[in-house]
């Protein structure tokens, strides 16, 4: 339900998201993002596929936010309507870095 | 010819040429007679005219109690058209029907079917005495077929052997158990087929009165069944069967393959006589025997009954409760199955015990199978009742894609848009994590999910109810969702969520339980 995709170059680490983030879903990008934080200068996520975020999926992407902001920081890129209302009333949208 | 009763053989015609003569003849025979039965045997008599009905009236003015026996069908047309049959007592000749070697094509609950011809079919009745029977089966199937069910209607009684049966017109039909023995690659068509007239059947609304009531009969057996279980599991069976809701909806009664047939392209309904008025249960708990009950102990039964193998019937049974239920939730379907489960096995043992069961080793272990699943499956349910727009199922994280799926069935039934849907779909998200997470915690629990969808305006309500610790997530003061990040505590957005993207969300205790009711505008 969740196709992770992932790319780095030098240090810059995509992460492209395909279906839903959620309860089910979120465990297993946690692992893998946890594991990526500690070494990556910059962290992408690509939202282009992305059909549904639920607060599983915000906590996972504060957590990262965080853990980043000390390095290259974070981005959200691609984020369609319907998850950008959620970024809204949620405020995530002041707080992350959304293109 | 015995003491009390007197019989005189009519022969011939009896027209006004000759109505003076026979006249004579039948009094001059009674004379001397002084009873007052009176029976005129009619198997030789051809015709009847207006003066013979007259000589019939003054026979039966001078013995009331005058009875016209063995009437051929020609006879019997003139005395039901004038009114006959219903001031004196007339008896129809019966053809007599042999099914020696007569493919068998139906077996319903009180008889056996047999194709008698291309265009015929016989149904012969278990009972010897079985006119009464046969009369109570075409009052059904007349009452059944005026109110919009396909059915066939016998035209004729005949006797066959020391029985009687009753003949019905069937053209080249064949029955659904055929085509799924003959034609196995039709098994999605047939259970198509099948729930469709099964949904016709429930949804008709049956007169007061016309039809035995289900619920009745099945307090019987539960009754019946107080003597074979532990006191606590009669009890909870008997006020299991009791909460059962009054419906007035009408049920086959024994409603399987068997009794469905093809006639060119319409489906046809026969073996009406166990038409009853009930809830659905009772109906899915015959069709769960007939397809796994009987032949759960003994994989062949089936294979006798219906021809196909115990894996065909219980896949068939899944398509159909699927498809009846309109759902592919397997814990919807389960919830139900177990329902019609506990009817199904209360009745089959106290059919097999009525029938000597007890007596017998086979039938021993049988009814040991089934009691042990009756008395499990009593210790987990609280109703037999069952909702087409509800979901029972464990409070756990494991079983969300089942709940997310359930709401995405009933949606897909509305002008619900993408992006409504996943909006709903969030908040039945948030709040059924949050129950698995935390009402049970650390013991488990279940869940209950209602989805309704009303109209003007368009409103989807989603009602999740727990039995857990009582808790009202609305009294939870909402994040702050201005402060930065650094700020911001890792949790605590689900429940807002929910509220931000519902347009509406209620909280109750009530009865021990957490009731909360979403609402979305569409």
């Amino acid at each position: 339900m969740l196709n992770i995709v992932k790319t780095a170059e030098e240090g810059k680490v995509t992460y492209s998201l395909e279906g839903r983030l959620d309860t089910n879903t979120s465990e297993e990008l946690e692992t893998d993002l946890t594991e990526t934080i500690q070494e990556a200068e910059e962290l992408i996520m690509d939202f282009e596929k992305l059909d549904y975020i639920s607060s599983a999926g915000l906590r996972i992407l504060l957590a990262a936010y965080k853990a980043m902001v000390k390095k290259g920081g974070m981005k959200v890129v691609h984020v369609n309507s319907t998850i950008m209302e959620i970024f809204d009333v949620t405020g995530f949208s002041d707080i992350l870095t959304i293109e | 010819m015995s003491d009390d009763i007197f019989t005189i053989e009519l022969k011939g015609r009896i027209d006004s040429g000759n109505s003076h003569e026979v006249e004579e003849s039948i009094m001059n025979q009674l004379s001397g007679y002084t009873g007052k039965s009176v029976i005129l045997d009619a198997e030789d008599l051809e015709y009847i005219s207006s003066a013979g009905l007259r000589v019939l009236l003054r026979i039966k003015k001078t013995y009331p109690d005058l009875q016209i026996v063995n009437v051929r069908s020609e006879v019997y047309e003139i005395l039901e058209m004038t009114g006959f049959t219903e001031i004196m007592t007339v008896k129809k000749a019966y053809r007599v029907v042999s099914v020696e070697g007569c493919e068998v094509i139906g077996q319903g609950a009180n008889g056996t079917i047999y194709r008698i011809d291309k265009d015929n079919v016989v149904k012969v009745y278990n009972n010897a005495d079985a006119l009464e029977d046969i009369q109570h089966e075409r009052e059904v199937a007349r009452l059944a077929l005026v109110l919009g069910i396909p059915t066939a209607i016998s035209y004729d009684v005949v006797r066959v052997g020391d029985s009687y049966g009753s003949v019905f017109e069937l053209l080249n039909a064949r029955s659904f158990t055929k085509i799924l023995v003959n034609e196995p690659e039709k098994m999605d068509w047939c259970v198509e087929e099948y729930v469709k007239m099964l949904r016709k059947i429930h949804d008709t609304v049956v007169p007061e009165g016309k039809l035995p009531d289900m619920r009745q009969t099945v307090i019987g057996w539960a009754e019946f069944m107080k003597d074979y279980l532990e006191p606590a599991d009669g009890e909870k069976l008997l006020s299991l069967v009791k909460a059962i809701p009054h419906d007035n909806h009408m049920i086959h009664g024994d409603y399987h393959t068997k009794n469905l047939e093809l006639q060119n392209d319409e489906v046809l309904l026969i073996d009406m006589d166990t038409l009853a008025v009930g809830h659905p249960i009772f109906e899915l708990a015959s069709i769960y025997n007939a397809y796994i009950g009987f032949s759960e102990y003994d994989h062949e039964v089936i294979k006798k009954f219906q021809g196909f193998d115990f894996e065909t019937g219980k896949k068939f049974w899944h398509k159909v409760l699927s498809a009846y239920l309109d759902t592919k939730s397997e814990t919807k379907i389960k919830e139900v199955e177990d329902k019609a489960r506990i009817v199904g096995y209360t009745r089959i043992i106290r059919r097999s015990i009525r029938r000597g069961g007890l007596e017998n080793e086979k039938s021993r272990a049988e009814i040991e199978l089934w009691k042990k699943n009756l008395v499990e499956l009593l210790h987990k349910t609280d109703t037999l009742n069952f909702e087409l727009n509800e979901l029972e199922i464990e409070a756990d994280i494991d079983k969300l894609q089942e709940v997310l799926s359930f709401i995405e069935e009933h949606l897909s039934k509305t002008d619900c848009s993408p992006k409504a849907e996943m909006q709903i779909s969030l908040a039945a998200e948030e709040i059924f994590v949050n129950i698995a997470s935390y009402a049970y915690n650390p013991n488990k629990g279940k869940a209950w999910l209602r989805i309704e969808v009303s109209d003007e305006p368009v409103t989807v309500t989603l009602t999740f109810t727990d039995q857990g610790m009582q808790y009202d997530p609305l009294a939870r003061q909402d994040p702050d969702v201005t402060l930065p990040a650094e700020a911001r505590e890792i949790g605590g957005l689900g429940i807002f969520l929910a509220k931000q993207t519902m347009d509406d969300v209620i909280y109750e205790y009530k009865d021990g339980k957490n009731i909360l009711q979403l609402k979305k505008n569409l």
